[in-house]
């Protein structure tokens, strides 16, 4: 470069930076691991024109950079958690599949990102098949024990979890911190299956009172800890571990709680 | 419940509700429902019949069940155009160690209510260590195959 000559990054690289991070927040806000987000954001801006992508994934940011005949252009979002949601995942790798076929250029590929709606089950149908879930957790555990089904047992399992799933759903729709939700939900969970074993309704209080917290597991957030750290991406591995961990915490927090209220203690 | 093949199809049976169930809090697309219950049931219940008939220890027969979801997972996601993740981890939530999870957490909260006892130690150990190991073995199980024969290229 001689003196004097300004090399400036052209707009439609400008437009392949904005994709890519807009792709990969998409996918990290709901959800997918870090090596899926990373390979995701590259293989759109190669298939959009760039020589290389770099990224960087944080514990709650990314930054990328596309480049273009030696010119470098840089961006940084921050990362918001927006829950799980596999359907965004879905169409964002759909997307990067499309372009990959020349089948969408940069304007296409912006459209169908617009375009994107995070799809969710109505309220009631997920606190129906999750208090059905836990249900199915506590005949599990009896099966595992060698033990004989109890129809009030499952019953008891079902109303508690599929009240605690409405609960935790109308609570998140007010924003409330997730450890909050999780905390006061899991009261209302263990208070609902300890009337059962106080009032004596079932046969095997024990399996009761555990299987109706099951919703509460963060299983997302631990396999992809694990995963991203296996893969190599240690950092964002602590962060999604962490947060499940507190998650379950804030659970043992509503559970002892409840426990200590009806004076039932089953678990230990 | 003597017959054993009997209580394997139950185990089956039941194992596909929590995959969808939990699939659903996930907002997996409807299509790939049907992936998350044949799934679901296809892990939980070869981990039982390993686990049990079998009587291999429960965390190799996790890992087991686990990269044989990943698969068939992987097979499906290329027809379907997909990243496995999206239904493959919805599958293996019915063998996430809930139970264990838990068990070990309130052991730890008691023994910072009433004060350290060997019983409640013994309990948070024995349990947060199994909770650990089957979780790894569910995520490794997962990424055995893109970590044997995907290595350089991505699976979809």
């Amino acid at each position: 470069m001689s003196a004097g000559e300004v090399w400036v990054v052209r707009e439609e690289q400008r437009e392949v930076t904005r994709l890519c991070v807009q792709a990969g927040g998409l996918l990290l806000q709901h959800g997918a691991e870090s090596a899926l987000v990373e390979s995701v954001m590259r293989r759109l801006g190669l298939a959009l024109g760039m020589d290389a992508v770099e990224v960087a994934l944080m514990a709650n940011g990314i930054s990328l950079t596309t480049i273009l005949g030696g010119l470098c252009h840089t961006t940084v979002r921050r990362n918001q958690d927006r829950g799980i949601n596999m359907h965004v995942v879905t169409e964002v790798q759909r997307t990067m599949l499309l372009a990959e076929d020349k089948q969408l250029d940069a304007a296409g590929v912006a459209q169908r990102l617009a375009e994107i709606k995070p799809y969710r089950y109505p309220r009631w149908l997920v606190s129906l098949m999750v208090g059905l879930s836990c249900a199915a957790f506590a005949r599990l555990g009896l099966l595992a024990q060698g033990e004989e089904a109890d129809l009030a047992t499952f019953a008891l399992t079902f109303v508690a979890s599929a009240v605690a799933m409405h609960a935790r759903q109308w609570l998140a729709h007010f924003h409330f911190n997730p450890l909050v939700n999780f905390a006061a939900t899991a009261f209302v969970a263990t208070s609902i299956a300890a009337q059962g074993v106080i009032y004596g309704w079932v046969d095997s209080p024990n399996i009761a009172m555990s299987a109706c917290v099951l919703l509460f597991v963060p299983g997302f957030p631990f396999i992809n800890a694990v995963s991203d750290m296996v893969k190599g991406y240690i950092n964002t591995g602590i962060s999604r571990g962490v947060m499940a961990v507190l998650l379950l915490l804030a659970c043992c927090a509503g559970i002892v709680l409840a426990m200590t209220v009806w004076n039932t203690w089953t678990w230990l | 419940m003597n017959n054993p093949w009997l209580t394997l199809l139950q185990d089956f049976g039941l194992a596909a509700v929590p995959a969808v169930g939990f699939a659903m809090i996930f907002n997996v697309p409807k299509e790939a429902l049907k992936y998350c219950a044949v799934l679901g049931a296809i892990g939980h219940s070869l981990r039982f019949a390993l686990f049990k008939m079998g009587s291999l220890p429960i965390e190799l027969a996790t890992l087991i069940a686990a990269a044989v979801v990943s698969l068939i997972g992987i097979y499906w996601a290329q027809k379907w155009r997909a990243h496995p993740k999206v239904f493959t981890v919805a599958a293996v939530i019915p063998m996430i160690p809930g139970v264990y999870t838990f068990t070990a957490l309130l052991a730890m909260v008691e023994i910072e209510r009433k004060g350290y006892s060997e019983a409640l130690l013994q309990t948070a150990l024995d349990n947060g260590l199994k909770a650990l190991v089957i979780i790894a073995a569910l995520a490794v199980g997962l990424a055995l195959p893109g970590l044997l024969f995907y290595r350089r290229r991505p699976v979809v």
